[in-house]
């Protein structure tokens, strides 16, 4: 199996019986090993993907600028930042967090719950950022439930290279993970995909509704939607070395994946006055600007290029009309300092607002208006207060709150959208005495 | 009460002007096109100091602008932060809003007279989507909008009453009320336009046009209009949760209402222009599918980097150089994309199946999807 060219018509969705037909019989054989057995195995998998000079991880610098648009240096920094603390160690203390240790899911003492996954678990991926696909298709493996991916068109690759990953590892692990790219406006093909017992999908609130609606009870469907990320900065980080420390890590945040990741910040609320904004903007902008050289940016398709262009222009316009915005344009990044905390449009691809939330109040309620869309909130310079901010931004619907300069580096168990990693994709049973 | 201030008479002229060319039958004539729009150029410069100083930054003045396509556009956007007007605020007589969430800011145009905008729109929905009426020939619509006195602030809806005055014959009504397609009362129209053999212009936003179509298919009907009859959509689906292509929707209007491609004609407006275009296949159906508009209305498809104008064929920012703007500013840039098709244009959406690089959602895709779910009542 590969994720060679897509099958076509009637050919897309008999091949995908076959290899749910394949997948049920590796599942099976997934689950005839222990729970610590494939979590070991699957950690083994996991400090691999952690090597830069690994297989996998040079392929991915070579192959993937081409596929998803990024530059390498871009992909390289991305891919050693979020995989830096995914180690086999982070995955246990993922499974004990979530399920109360392997032994919960079949070996040792009679437990109170018993945890296990589908037995087929197909994984719809989207975008191209491939930690993210990582993170996805190795959570129903951990349950032991064999993964059928279809992997998203700019990243054709995160999902064989797992493959082969787990194959190097386990016979039995690369038997239970098949890859198979084909149409998803195929609608039988879509619905033979959708025949497993558990259904993951990633994208958009439009592929999510048309996924769940044909994904229908009893099979478990789990769906993680498009989200977006903001950045706060708090009085003690409004000036100075500070300030620079801050926008320093911000542009990292937002240079890397081009701004398009659910975890790229948006937009940067200064809870402070509008001149605390202007300032922020300027010293964002200088680090922006240093950044074009270590982490160029990719490409832009010409609808991205429209709206960054527009966005700039109104901006611009504000500007003259009364000072109400400043503009700091690089040759591939946008700054625009926003007396207020008012929503705007977000062109993405390093376009950052830096607006004026007087306090942080103020941050909590410019947030507000986004809530169940939320994903992320770096923040720096709120000391004590930090909690606080971090309370209301969970409130909101935020299901992550860090410093900033790690926004792109989430730690294996993140509670994507607000969901546990494993649980949302685990059957399980309470045994009562 | 507010002290009014006199009518400018360098405006009244600049509009009689205008107004005298879009009484005109249409003809291209680049020279008047060209002294018309730097006069106007000129007198926005000096009426409208946000412009004034945008247009200074890029060092761009009365001065230094020797051609219509040096003058420089805003952002279709900016209309939502900026009173972009060339006349006194205590002269405005009415303000068009653009449709919009609770959560984002309306774009607003604000008019002193709609005298200049009401000579722009009729001529041009005419000659587009009427091509085949006699003068002063009425035909029975069918509009899936709100009135304009319900919705005071819509362009589309003041332009759809405009039409019906001027074009339509009793039995025209507008079937969109309280924000509700009113069913009970359209569908009962369509049948009886199919039975009658009266032709039937139906004119109103893609999205009424998908609830209508939804509820022929619930229940299982089509109904034939008569042959002559037409449909008008505009609007697209940008931000909605339930996107379809065009094709799928003029496929469905074929299927349910027995309208072919060739008689359906999408309208390309916003409310900061005072002008319209329109698909051309009602006027030119064995031609390519391509916008045209007036004569006092140019498009140009500009490089997003360099402002420049893109070679014929490859895609382009689309910005829009209106006479009909004389109350505001005659050109504005939007962040749609186009390409030239002939003597017209197509407006370029978003390829099927195109799948994007990321997992974030642009704040303002968020935002165009409405309220966030679980928000209030």
């Amino acid at each position: 199996m590969s994720a060679g060219p897509s099958p076509a018509g009637a050919g897309a969705e008999a091949e995908l019986r076959r290899a749910l037909g394949r997948l049920r019989e590796a599942g099976r054989a997934l689950r005839a090993l222990s729970a610590r057995e494939v979590l070991e195995a699957l950690g083994d998998v996991l400090e691999e993907w952690r090597d830069a000079a690994s297989a996998p991880r040079r392929a991915l610098a070579e192959g993937l600028p081409e596929a998803a648009g990024f530059t390498r240096p871009v992909v390289e920094r991305g891919l050693a930042l979020a995989l830096g603390g995914w180690s086999a160690e982070a995955l246990r203390e993922l499974y004990e967090r979530e399920l109360g240790g392997p032994g919960g899911a079949g070996g040792g003492a009679a437990p109170a719950r018993l945890a296990g996954g589908f037995d087929v678990t197909a994984v719809l991926l989207a975008g191209a950022i491939p930690s993210a696909s990582l993170a996805t298709l190795l959570a129903p493996l951990a349950l032991r439930s064999a993964v059928l991916a279809k992997p998203a068109a700019r990243d054709p690759l995160t999902a064989p290279l797992l493959r082969a990953s787990l194959a190097r590892r386990s016979a039995v692990l690369g038997a239970a993970c098949e890859a198979l790219r084909f149409d998803a406006r195929d609608d039988a093909a879509l619905g033979a995909f959708l025949a497993a017992d558990c259904v993951v999908a990633t994208g958009s609130d439009a592929t999510l509704a048309r996924v769940a609606s044909r994904a229908l009870p009893p099979r478990r469907f789990v769906g993680y939607g498009h989200r977006l990320s903001f950045a706060a900065l708090g009085p003690e980080a409004a000036s100075g070395a500070a300030l620079e420390d801050a926008c320093n890590r911000l542009a990292l945040d937002v240079a890397l994946w081009d701004q398009l990741g659910c975890l790229s910040p948006v937009s940067l609320l200064v809870a402070g006055g509008a001149r605390d904004a202007r300032r922020a903007a300027e010293a964002l902008a200088a680090a922006l600007g240093r950044a074009e050289a270590s982490l160029p940016r990719g490409e832009v398709g010409p609808e991205a290029a429209a709206a960054t262009a527009h966005e700039r222009a109104a901006a611009e316009l504000r500007a003259a009309a009364g000072g109400r915005a400043v503009v700091h344009a690089g040759a591939t990044f946008t700054v625009v300092a926003e007396a207020d905390a008012a929503p705007r449009p977000a062109p993405l691809h390093r376009f950052v607002r830096v607006q004026t939330a007087g306090d942080l109040p103020g941050v909590l309620a410019a947030l507000a208006p986004y809530g169940p869309h939320l994903a992320a909130l770096g923040a720096a310079g709120f000391g004590a207060a930090g909690a606080e901010l971090a309370r209301g931004a969970a409130a909101l619907g935020a299901s992550r709150v860090c410093p900033l300069g790690t926004m792109q580096a989430p730690p294996l168990s993140w509670c994507h959208d607000g969901q546990g990693v494993l649980l949302p994709l685990a059957r399980l049973a309470d045994v009562e005495p | 009460m507010p002290r009014v201030s006199r009518p400018d008479p360098e405006r009244a002229e600049l509009d009689r002007r205008v107004r005298a060319w879009m009484s005109e039958p249409f003809a291209e004539d680049e020279a008047r096109f060209a002294a018309l729009a730097l006069e106007l150029f000129a007198f926005q410069f000096e009426r409208c100091a946000p412009y004034a100083r945008f247009c200074e930054g890029r060092g761009r003045t009365p001065v230094t602008v020797r051609a219509w396509q040096e003058i420089p556009a805003v952002p279709a956007g900016a209309f939502k932060e900026l009173a972009l007007r060339s006349f006194p605020a205590e002269r405005t007589c009415k303000v068009f809003r653009t449709s919009g969430t609770s959560l984002e800011r309306r774009g607003a145009l604000p008019l002193d007279t709609l005298e200049v905008y009401e000579a722009s729109l009729l001529p041009t929905f005419e000659r587009f989507v009427l091509p085949d009426l006699g003068a002063g020939e009425r035909t029975s619509f069918a509009i899936l909008a709100p009135s304009p006195g319900e919705a005071g602030e819509s362009s589309l809806s003041h332009m759809f009453g405009v039409v019906v005055a001027r074009r339509g014959s009793p039995r025209s009504a507008f079937y969109v009320q309280g924000g509700r397609l009113l069913e009970e009362r359209l569908l009962p129209a369509l049948r009886r336009a199919a039975e009658s053999g009266e032709a039937l212009a139906l004119c109103g936003t893609a999205f009424a046009f998908v609830h209508l179509l939804e509820r022929l298919a619930a229940a299982g009907e089509r109904i034939a209009l008569p042959p002559g009859s037409r449909a008008m959509e505009t609007g697209g689906f940008k931000g909605r949760a339930s996107e379809r292509s065009q094709a799928e929707l003029y496929g469905d209007l074929e299927e349910r209402l027995g309208l072919p491609p060739l008689r359906i004609v999408n309208q390309y407006g916003m409310t900061e222009l005072g002008s319209q275009f329109y698909d051309s296949v009602l006027r030119e159906p064995a031609a390519p599918r391509r916008k045209l508009g007036p004569p006092w209305a140019r498009v140009r498809l500009l490089d997003p980097a360099t402002g420049e104008e893109v070679p014929s064929g490859e895609a382009g920012m689309i910005c829009i150089v209106d006479l009909a703007n004389t109350g505001s500013v005659l050109a504005v840039q939007t962040a749609d994309l186009g390409r030239r098709v002939g003597d017209g244009f197509e407006v370029l959406g978003r390829a099927p199946g195109a799948e994007e690089r990321g997992c974030s959602i642009a704040a303002d895709a968020m935002l165009a999807a409405g309220e966030p779910r679980g928000a209030g009542a």
